[in-house]
């Protein structure tokens, strides 16, 4: 583990010295930012409702992590691999698990400082709404928490599938397909399933019921250990596809 | 002592290809060692199994004693390696880079202080050393790929076609800080430009088809192939009398003649394996009274060695499976 850091401070000085970085953020903050809005304003027309703005927010959290993930994961074995520069990092005396760790790190760090950048939604909430709005602390910290401990998995998905080519694009289509069946797929099986014995694993499962949980600040053990081994299973399988050169 | 790389019986199988095939080298401490063979040839492969980068399929590999797979990170840190196509980060600053890659390879910060700033006056980096590797021209990035090899101060130094893509100014430039860096590490270096080995290297290890053809040094190899090449004589006199003269010549082993002018003769002196007779033709001919108007020896380049080798090699390989055609007819 020593070659962590360093390998995880070149990560995300990658991100800021190219374009990438800005791009993914600014495509984020536009859609959160226009998000945001039209609930402010759904809620204002409606006047006073049980659902809160941060709710509202929270529910589609899916939407840029659908597109924004793949795109921020794609390049990061898969460049390597086509540019050559693995050959360069893998003769060096470091470990392949500790480029997957550090490469990992380091986007998990630049998702979870474009979902922080939102956290100013909550300041502008706060000046406006003269205290008229609740804004409960507790639960909006717990849904944020939801979404980095969701985030972070899928991150770890798309990790591997840019391991398993040297096609950016590919690796975006093959993360978006997989993160596509894991967010819609299970809750389209919930929602067909409900009150079966399958229906009661797919709400386990579905990440949409999870994030529910989260934003009314219930934070369950479950879905943390589920998204915890689901990570590490990710990143040991994203480790062997790199070893992977080895024994073909 | 030790030699530096122990390489035997290595065999490389991709699916259903053989790269290498029953490969056995070795490399002494402080060689400088040119790896030699056409595109193809298994030089790549060759070197990223000594380099830990992909496994061997059959066959033991050591550098410094320490066996590759084994220890493969203890060996990663002996070995400054640089690839073919010379990967680098194309986003980053050289010295960024080159204090990366010295983290990488475990520099405490005192040391890397002081080594960045050394390799980079050692590979003429000095004045670029804050621009961008991707805006570099493709002799720096070629300089920018030995500065980071040189970092750790390596045992082994392992440079795939180190001087490929470079213009002749550039090409000069790497060769001869290859040469000063011979002085007190041991190379072993790939390239399919034959001159370059005749120039750097202290031995040669020739490669075809996944197979070694020849190890020798530069020198070895021209006396045993083709003993000290063809003589040029160019005579004016009597044609057949010039002719039977010099066949008579000691450490003549044939000759072949042709008129060109009035008068003139010129003669293709083919010497016996080891003999030098420049000096009895140059007699004979004063003897006779007659005017020397060219004498040359035309040395065997390595180059007429490799497409030699390389050629009996490729007609053996043809004959081999003309002989399992016929065969299965």
């Amino acid at each position: 583990m020593r070659n962590v850091p360093a390998l995880l401070r070149r990560e995300l000085n990658a991100y800021f010295a190219s374009v990438l970085g800005y791009i993914v953020i600014m495509f984020f903050l536009v859609v959160m930012g226009v998000s945001f809005v039209s609930i402010v304003g759904e809620l204002l027309s409606r006047g006073s409702t049980q659902l809160t703005v941060m709710e509202g927010f929270f529910s589609w959290f899916w939407l840029p992590s659908l597109f924004l993930v793949p795109a921020i994961t794609m390049r990061l074995l898969a460049e390597e691999k086509r540019a050559g520069t693995l050959e360069m990092l893998m003769t060096a005396p470091v470990t392949d698990f500790e480029v997957v760790l550090a490469k990992w790190l380091g986007a998990v760090a630049l998702y979870t400082l474009m979902w922080a950048a939102t956290g100013f939604y909550i300041v502008i909430l706060r000046h406006f709404s003269g205290g008229q709005t609740a804004l409960d602390l507790g639960p909006i910290f717990s849904g944020y928490l939801g979404i980095v401990v969701i985030g972070q998995f899928l991150i770890a998905v798309g990790l591997m599938t840019s391991a398993m080519t040297r096609n950016q694009v590919t690796a975006f289509l093959i993360a978006f397909a997989l993160l596509f069946l894991y967010l819609i797929a299970i809750w389209f099986g919930y929602y067909f399933t409900r009150g079966t014995a399958a229906g009661k694993v797919f709400e386990f499962l579905s990440a949409f019921e999870q994030m529910n949980d989260f934003q009314r600040g219930v934070v369950d053990l479950r879905p943390l250990v589920l998204y915890a081994s689901g990570t590490v299973l990710a990143l040991f399988v994203t480790t062997r596809v790199v070893e992977s050169r080895k024994w073909r | 002592m030790q030699p530096m790389i122990k390489v035997e019986n290595l065999t490389k199988r991709y699916a259903g290809v053989t790269a290498l095939n029953g490969v056995s080298f070795e490399v002494q401490r402080g060689e400088i060692v040119g790896f030699l063979g056409p595109n193809g040839a298994g030089k790549s492969t060759t070197m990223r199994i000594l380099t830990g980068f992909i496994p061997a399929s059959s066959g033991r590999v050591e550098v410094a004693g320490l066996d590759v797979f084994e220890n493969s990170l203890e060996v990663r840190e002996r070995v400054g390696y640089m690839p073919e196509n010379n990967p680098l980060y194309v986003d980053m600053r050289v010295s960024e880079y080159l204090k990366f890659r010295s983290k990488l390879k475990g520099l405490p910060r005192v040391e890397r202080k002081e080594r960045i700033p050394e390799v980079l006056e050692m590979c003429g980096l000095t004045d670029v050393s804050h621009r961008i590797i991707g805006q570099l021209s493709k002799g720096y990035r070629q300089r920018v790929g030995l500065a980071d090899a040189l970092l750790a101060e390596p045992d082994l130094l392992i440079l795939d076609e180190p001087t490929i893509g470079l213009d002749p100014v550039q090409i000069r430039q790497v060769r001869q800080l290859i040469k000063d860096l011979g002085k007190r590490h041991t190379i072993l270096l790939s390239t399919h430009i034959l001159p370059e080995v005749e120039m750097t290297c202290n031995r040669v290890i020739i490669i075809h088809h996944g197979r070694i053809l020849a190890s020798d040094t530069p020198d070895n190899l021209m006396k045993t192939l083709h003993a000290g090449g063809l003589i040029q004589v160019e005579v004016r006199g009597p044609g057949s009398d010039v002719q039977a003269k010099l066949r008579a010549v000691e450490g003549v082993e044939s000759i072949s003649a042709k008129l060109i002018e009035d008068g003139c003769v010129r003669v293709a002196v083919t010497p016996k394996p080891g003999d030098d007779p420049r000096e009895g033709i140059y007699q004979t001919v004063a003897a006779n009274g007659w005017t020397l108007r060219e004498l040359t020896r035309t040395r065997t380049t390595l180059e007429d060695i490799f497409v030699q080798i390389t050629h009996e090699e490729d007609e053996a390989e043809e004959e081999r499976r003309e002989q399992r055609r016929s065969v299965l007819r």
